[in-house]
């Protein structure tokens, strides 16, 4: 795709109002000698700014690119591992919709307890001031490449408590929002056709093994 | 040996709602514990003062999403003690139905979330599979699975469809069936009765002082339910009974408190039958319901997981004055401590299973 | 023992007034702020359950109602099955609105009166940790009041 060397866009995958850190910026050589004054996420950053600076200049990342996106996009949109979050009532449809006469789980789902070992974040239900902080932190502690799936209405806009003094307006206020599925509750089969949307997505524009986009 | 707190958050797979239970424990033995709530506080008290008596009933929907017509039941009901409004008697019979139905579907719920948590993933697809035939059944007079909208103040929006009744009776005969599997499938397994008997006791006697009520305290012998002891609806009319367990004299654990549900999921099916038999022809809905109530008027309802009540205040207009709402979850929550004592870290899931919350309605 | 005698024993203790039966089995009365606590102590045996405290926001005073409700039949209505509820009524002015804790005689009570606090500001003397339950740690203000303000993004109707 772009031959940018800036990864993603840094305010909105890093979302709207966290710290920033020097590791925005692109890393250039540090002075020689100076290895060991890098931090381990510079380190990391800067090895891998080098890597796909030699990859793009020799030509090599279009080849690589070509042959694995389409392996990786096929692994990661045939199985999405949704982190286990329930909040209020469109929780209890995500719930039924795993069991047997619906059976979202044939589309690959396996649900995961903690959120490093996740990709797809669901929001479903009202966010509230109290728990805006931890939703943000469980966020940030997904490794890319992640989605968020805003379900049900009170996700999308703050639904029915559009008046109240404690809820957030939407789940989109403070992170990025892939898909949206309407309803209130969704039924299951609209849970299963937004998973279906999402799949569409990540086959649209999902990048290969270099995560540029 | 060093104490600490563990803190299960907001995001945890066990604790069924959003909540943060932080446990001090003594190596594996629980010491101390802090619940912590309000991670789902949508202020729905304050919104319902800005909102007509009637728009109110889709706020109690969601008050607790796992029975939620009962909720509204305890709505509609407190507001027509403040109206003087009086419900036909067709309406009160078909109210009942919902009510019995929604129980059904609540419990299963509960046993669906209850059994992986000790281990058992197969029980929860039995229990939801059967769930199941009644949410269906549920969506045919009110045309939602979930979130019904059904029970209005006066009477309910819509009279039953045709043919319910026969639907509704093939589907009880196979539930009862598959109840009689279940008793083999859960009560004769080793595996649940070590993790279930002799935990997470407390007397009938501290039950009372901490608040708890609903199947909770029926599991430690005391014969109290709000059906027959503030009667409401039409329960007086049916032939039912009041279904008490006891682990001990006067004490409950956590298979009592199973037991329990399971005797009221069958006392459920025998309401629901009398309740055809009996229903007579009629109004669906009172006739004149008024718009401005002023006064105070004070309702009680037994909901699945306790007693539910609500306090309404009118001040002469059409909205509420004030609308207070108590959860029966909200004080059995606040006695964790005394409960989990002395039990070990990973008895945590079976004893707050098998209280059966629901955070939506302590949050309000 | 019988409603009625209940009802006769009680009307003469100390801070009770304007007391009347709701329906069959509910007792409602009036209480004085400053004889609260020796009411509910000499209560406690009867009503072993306490079920309910609602604040309530009359302009320009508060208004705190709590229901109680007997569990073991001590109280009895004559020839019914129905359970009986207490129903007290205790003003307090807005400059000073304190009162003593049940928490100790009830431990239900406990998170009942940490509510009325946060969400309607009255303190309650004595009670072990009084500190907001539902809303954040830092949140600003008692929301039930009516002279809260906050933003609402649209119109009224």
């Amino acid at each position: 795709m772009s031959s940018k060397k800036v990864r993603g866009n840094p305010s909105l995958r890093r979302g709207v109002g966290s710290q920033t850190t020097d590791s925005d910026k692109i890393m250039e050589d540090p002075p020689a000698g100076d290895w060991l004054a890098l931090r381990s996420d510079q380190l990391l950053e800067w090895i891998d700014n080098s890597v796909y600076n030699v990859a793009e200049s020799t030509g090599i990342r279009e080849v690589v690119d070509r042959i694995t996106r389409p392996i990786f996009n096929f692994a990661q949109r045939l199985s999405p591992h949704p982190l286990h979050f329930g909040i209020m009532c469109c929780a209890i449809e995500m719930g039924q919709a795993s069991a047997p006469d619906h059976d979202i789980d044939r589309l690959g789902l396996v649900y995961r307890s903690s959120p490093r070992q996740c990709d797809i974040l669901i929001v479903n239900g009202p966010v509230c001031e109290k728990l805006r902080p931890k939703l943000k932190t469980l966020y940030e502690q997904m490794p890319e490449p992640k989605w968020v799936i805003a379900m049900g209405e009170c996700a999308i806009s703050g639904g029915p408590y559009w008046d109240s003094y404690s809820v957030v307006a939407g789940a989109d206020t403070f992170m990025p929002v892939d898909v949206y599925i309407p309803g209130c509750p969704v039924r299951p089969e609209a849970l299963m056709h937004g998973f279906l949307t999402l799949q569409k997505k990540i086959r649209a524009k999902e990048p290969g093994m270099f995560l540029r986009r | 040996m060093a104490e600490m707190w563990i803190s299960m958050g907001p995001q945890h797979p066990m604790t069924h709602g959003l909540w943060t239970l932080k446990v001090k424990v003594d190596g594996e033995t629980i010491v101390d514990a802090d619940p912590e709530l309000g991670y789902l506080h949508r202020s729905v008290e304050k919104m319902g003062e800005r909102r007509k008596y009637f728009m109110n009933t889709t706020l109690t929907d969601r008050l607790c999403y796992a029975s939620s017509t009962t909720w509204t039941h305890c709505y509609a009901h407190s507001v027509e003690e403040l109206m003087e409004v009086e419900v036909p008697v067709r309406a009160q019979y078909i109210r009942t139905i919902m009510l019995e139905l929604q129980r059904l579907a609540s419990h299963l719920m509960w046993a669906g979330a209850y059994m992986p948590d000790l281990g058992h993933i197969t029980g929860a697809l039995y229990f939801w599979r059967d769930r199941e035939l009644f949410l269906n059944l549920l969506e045919l007079p009110s045309g939602s699975r979930l979130l019904y909208n059904f029970i209005r103040i006066g009477g309910v929006k819509r009279d039953l469809p045709n043919g319910f009744e026969e639907k509704t009776e093939r589907i009880l005969k196979l539930f009862e069936q598959r109840l009689d599997e279940y008793s083999d499938l859960f009560e004769n397994s080793k595996i649940f009765r070590m993790r279930t008997d002799d935990v997470g006791k407390f007397t009938a006697e501290q039950a009372k002082n901490f608040g708890i009520t609903g199947p909770n305290l029926r599991g430690c012998g005391t014969k109290f339910d709000l059906r027959k002891h503030d009667t409401y609806e039409i329960y007086e009319e049916i032939d039912w009974d009041i279904s008490t367990r006891e682990a001990g004299p006067g004490y409950s654990d956590c298979f009592s408190r199973y037991m329990v549900r399971i005797d009221e999921m069958k006392e459920s099916v025998r309401i629901i039958r009398d309740c055809f038999k009996k229903m007579p022809a009629g109004a669906t809905l009172a006739s004149r319901v008024p718009v401005r109530a002023h006064g105070e008027a004070f309702r009680r309802t037994e909901d699945s997981r306790g007693e539910a009540m609500m306090y309404v205040v009118g001040d002469g207009s059409d909205r509420p004055y004030r609308w207070k709402i108590k959860s029966p979850m909200f004080t059995t929550m606040s006695a964790c401590p005394h409960y989990l004592k002395g039990y070990k870290l990973a008895d945590i899931p079976a004893i707050m299973g098998s209280i059966d919350i629901c955070i939506g309605e302590t949050d309000k | 023992m019988d409603i009625d005698e209940f009802m006769q024993q009680f009307s003469t203790s100390k801070g009770v007034s304007n007391i009347s039966k709701i329906r069959e089995n509910i007792v409602k009365l009036d209480l004085t702020k400053e004889d609260s606590l020796n009411f509910f102590d000499s209560i406690k045996s009867d009503f072993e359950h306490c079920s309910l405290i609602s604040a309530i926001d009359n302009q320009p005073d508060f208004e705190l109602v709590y229901h109680f409700s007997c569990i073991n039949q001590a109280i009895v209505v004559k020839d019914s099955d129905c359970a009986v509820m207490l129903e007290a009524h205790v003003y307090l002015k807005r400059d000073a609105p304190s009162i003593d804790s049940i928490s100790n005689i009830w431990f239900g009570a406990n998170w009942h009166e940490r509510e009325a606090f946060d969400l309607m500001g009255i303190y309650f003397i004595g009670h072990p940790d009084l500190r907001r339950v539902l809303l954040p740690e830092g949140f600003a203000g008692h929301p039930l009041r009516k002279d809260y303000v906050y933003e609402i993004h649209e119109e009224e109707w």
